[in-house]
């Protein structure tokens, strides 16, 4: 039984987190301060900080949560996933940037906030997602075994450089509003190229 | 490559007679410049305010302010210089480069070495490329365009030679590469990988790309 106190701090951090969410999507992670924050969710500042260490600590947390809901789906769909291996990891692909696309302005903080000097032991930065990387390279390890993909083929290089062409995507997000459907297009045609070059 | 300079200065290209109204402005604009970048290098983007700037600069806030409107297009005119100052030394060196998969690594390589000295920098503009106003990106997107010509040249020159297959879309193989040369900016930023470890790992990723594209 948690006490009555543990509850309350669970409430504080589940409104920290909501406002911080919807006024980063708003108006910008910059523009967004923790004086604001504790406005719109109703807390003191002072309780904010005895949640978080910073700002940048509860953006990463915003993003911790919000892809809980994703990834319990994602694995899920991820078995059912047919076709062939850049068919799969496409789709995979796919499904983020339609996640991602409902609140763009948020991710694209959290992108720029990973590239931050100041990142506090706390913060996960974008990019350190395991489960999704966990998922890309169980999907080409099948495909290797299915004999689509050299044996031989450096899988953890692969993943690199696939993650690499789907963050930078964002940015046609970011500079001309690009929406979720554009840019797996794109990523599509990225995906076959970069596994091109490594059928048997 | 010794042809390159250490610290990137590169004089704005002056039409021949100015008043000298027009060359006290230019000289406060270089100026601003020179301590910004500076400033932006040493406490990074956050941590450089105007007032410090104008502070090394040696002049007012105010003064900082007539050359610029604000920190981001001051931010942005350093790297459109650094930009600029690397068309050049980029190109020597893919043109002298006996493939596509040498030009590509020795252009990058020249770029990462040239912002070795200033990580800070690149940091700082990697992170506002995400937020920017579609104005200013509109013209960071101008200031790149000859180094991103650069890229595709390289992979232009590849198919003339007949190592790469005509089949493909080289600007969808460019832009892959360009991605994969922005995304190592992020281990010699975060975990220290030397200008080298920079390049070979590059050079690595583009490999793989390059395979799908051999002729």
């Amino acid at each position: 039984m948690a006490s009555a106190r543990a509850t309350q701090k669970q409430g504080t951090r589940r409104k920290v987190l909501e406002a911080a969410r919807d006024l980063f999507n708003e108006i910008g992670y910059d523009e967004t301060t923790i004086r604001a924050i504790a406005e719109r969710a109703g807390v003191s500042v002072g309780s904010v900080f005895t949640t978080f260490a910073s700002k940048s600590d509860v953006l990463s947390q915003v993003m911790e949560d919000r892809v809980d809901a994703l990834y319990s789906e994602l694995e899920r769909v991820a078995r059912h996933l047919r076709g062939s291996v850049a068919d799969r990891i496409s789709s995979v692909f796919a499904i983020h940037y339609d996640f991602e696309c409902r609140r763009v302005k948020l991710f694209l903080a959290h992108i720029a906030a990973s590239f931050s000097p100041t990142l506090e032991a706390t913060t996960i930065p974008y990019g350190r997602n395991t489960r999704f990387k966990t998922m890309l390279i169980d999907l080409m390890a099948e495909a290797v075994e299915r004999g689509e993909v050299r044996p031989d083929t450096d899988l953890d290089l692969v993943l690199d450089t696939l993650m690499a062409a789907y963050a930078w995507n964002y940015r046609l997000a970011a500079q001309s509003r690009a929406d979720a459907a554009a840019m797996t297009a794109i990523m599509e045609r990225q995906v076959a190229l970069i596994l091109g070059g490594l059928r048997p | 490559m010794n042809h390159i300079p250490m610290r990137m200065h590169v004089p704005s290209l002056r039409p021949q007679k100015l008043t000298r109204r027009a060359m006290a402005k230019q000289q406060t604009r270089e100026k601003v410049l020179q301590a910004a970048r500076e400033m932006f290098i040493e406490r990074g983007y956050e941590g450089a305010t105007i007032r410090d700037i104008a502070r090394a600069a040696g002049m007012s806030t105010g003064a900082v302010f007539a050359s610029f409107t604000d920190k981001p297009e001051l931010f942005d005119a350093i790297l459109s210089e650094d930009f600029a100052a690397l068309v050049d030394p980029m190109q020597d060196a893919a043109t002298t480069a006996p493939s596509a998969r040498e030009a590509l690594v020795a252009m990058f390589g020249v770029a990462y070495r040239m912002h070795a000295a200033q990580l800070p920098l690149i940091q700082a503009a990697l992170a506002a490329s995400w937020t920017r106003t579609p104005e200013a990106e509109q013209l960071r997107r101008e200031t790149m365009r000859p180094v991103r010509a650069l890229v595709t040249e390289a992979l232009e020159r590849g198919v003339d030679r007949g190592e790469l297959s005509q089949r493909f879309d080289l600007s969808l193989v460019a832009d892959v590469v360009w991605d994969l040369f922005l995304a190592g900016y992020r281990p010699a930023a975060f975990e220290g990988l030397s200008t080298e470890g920079q390049t070979g790992r590059l050079a690595e990723r583009i490999d793989l790309v390059l395979a799908a594209v051999k002729a």
